[in-house]
């Protein structure tokens, strides 16, 4: 029987590649169909049982964000966030943890977004559920790392094609290679070998961590951007 | 002129007791009249606002529940009513089930949520006009260690103070062109009559689970807030934007 990995969503780019690579990798790698509510315990549960025995990780991505300013935000919109962001996440942390807690361990990987921390600048929304979902990523290491289910909470940046790179203040960042340490932007697939070794027992000593991975882009300032891209562009100083 | 004392009101959610009480004591002392929010005990609240006329403050108590719309836009009305203004809005009205992961159900964790959460996101909504036509607004969300330090003991309780990190972050952003300041103070180990929700995980910890460097811990003291909360409501602290700051006596340090 080939071990199981249940991706929850495939609408975010970096899940759709990795759901790719570790089926390459001899998994056998599973989505939650979009008719079955992410918030409501018993489909969720029911989706699962077919895979109980095998599950051995968990990938969680994001919702897809709302933006706007917080005078904007309709009521409409408040639910859904609340819906799809905290919601949702918490009840994938029970039902999935709780299966793989009965399967003697997995990973469980809460595959979301530098805007943990970093504000999108219109988009309170969307940052609140990716706070709501780091904490729940501690909290969750708390109560389920003593039967060896890890979790794991990455804060991946952006790509070009990323609705992300909207934001007012990723576009601080975004359109240029040399907002990054590298001088490179993550191209498709940058974390495909990260969620494969966080599913495999190396990575436990990591349980409860937040792994940025942006390309150091959060990490990397404005200053040397104009320094040194008027030196790389051939701009006049 | 806008940031003179003794012109600014305040609103303070969960006003009437605990660490509201201390916020709405403080700045009421200071010349800052308060509208002490309450909703489950309104007999706490009259004592606070008894405390505050006797220090010679000014303030009245007005009952609304933080998740029902309607009654925040008509508490931000009566304070307009009385007092033709609105400089300062302090959010601090929640709650603590003390509940596992898998102790939570839906209903529990929406209701966490609306309450932690979206008690402090609409009261902003409500207030919001009024703090920009103050030229002095300012925003301060009583929040905790627990938004960036697990609980241990409370999963949906954390995941609230995280989102209120972020909502801080992100009205700092937003607020900032109005002239309005929007910050946090991360609250570890307060001393309070009780908290709204279940018996401290402390009541039932045993105590050989209790970090010994923590033997001889003073708490943290509702006033000790309050004048954290009068200081980022200054003028002084015109340039903290988006801050949590930490007010645990060094809890998190052990």
């Amino acid at each position: 029987m080939r071990p199981t990995v249940i991706f929850t969503s495939a609408s975010m780019a970096e899940a759709r590649d990795a759901r790719s690579y570790l089926s390459s990798l001899d998994y056998e790698v599973v989505t939650v169909p979009g008719e079955v509510c992410l918030w409501d315990e018993q489909a969720l549960g029911a989706f699962a049982a077919p895979y109980a025995s095998s599950l051995c990780g968990v990938v969680h991505p994001a919702p897809e964000r709302i933006l706007g300013s917080v005078e904007s935000v309709s009521e409409a919109q408040w639910d859904r966030a609340a819906n799809e962001g905290p919601l949702a996440a918490w009840c994938v942390t029970k039902v999935f943890c709780g299966l793989m807690k009965e399967n003697g361990g997995g990973s469980m990987i809460y595959l979301n977004s530098i805007h943990a921390e970093k504000p999108v600048g219109n988009g309170a929304l969307f940052s609140m559920g990716c706070a709501a979902a780091q904490m729940l990523s501690r909290e969750a290491n708390q109560d389920y790392a003593q039967f060896n289910v890890r979790t794991f909470f990455i804060q991946k940046g952006i790509t070009r094609t990323d609705p992300d790179s909207k934001s007012p203040v990723s576009a601080v960042y975004f359109g240029t290679d040399l907002r990054y340490p590298q001088r490179e932007m993550p191209k498709e697939g940058y974390l495909n070998g990260l969620i494969a070794f966080l599913l495999t027992p190396q990575a436990a000593p990591l349980s409860g961590a937040d792994l940025r991975a942006d390309g150091g882009m959060t990490m990397f300032y404005t200053h040397r951007r104009k320094v040194e891209g008027r030196r790389y562009l051939g701009m006049p100083d | 002129m806008a940031c003179r004392t003794e012109e600014r009101t305040a609103l303070v959610t969960g006003g009437g007791k605990g660490v509201g009480a201390g916020v709405v004591k403080v700045l009421a002392s200071r010349g800052i009249r308060c509208c002490i929010n309450c909703n489950t005990h309104p007999d706490m609240a009259e004592n606070t606002l008894r405390a505050v006329r006797e220090a010679g403050g000014d303030g009245f108590v007005y009952q609304a529940d933080v998740t029902d719309l309607n009654q925040l836009q008509s508490m931000v009305d009566a304070v307009i009513a009385r007092w033709g203004r609105l400089d300062i809005l302090v959010n601090n009205a929640a709650m603590q089930p003390n509940l596992f992961i898998d102790q939570y159900d839906l209903e529990k964790l929406r209701r966490i949520w609306n309450i932690n959460i979206g008690g402090y996101f609409h009261a902003v909504r409500a207030c919001l006009p009024h703090l920009k036509k103050s030229g002095c607004g300012r925003i301060v969300n009583i929040s905790s260690i627990h938004g960036k330090r697990p609980t241990g003991f409370d999963a949906g309780y954390a995941m609230t103070k995280g989102a209120i990190r972020m909502l801080t972050r992100e009205l700092a952003l937003e607020l900032y062109g109005d002239g309005i300041t929007v910050n946090a103070v991360d609250l570890g180990g307060c001393k309070i009559e009780f908290k709204t929700g279940n018996a401290p995980i402390s009541a039932f910890a045993p105590a050989e689970c209790r970090n010994p460097a923590m033997s001889g811990f003073r708490m943290v003291t509702p006033e000790d807030v309050g004048k954290m909360v009068y200081y980022l409501c200054s003028p002084e602290a015109s340039a903290v934007i988006g801050d949590g700051v930490r007010l645990d006596k060094g809890l998190v340090l052990i």
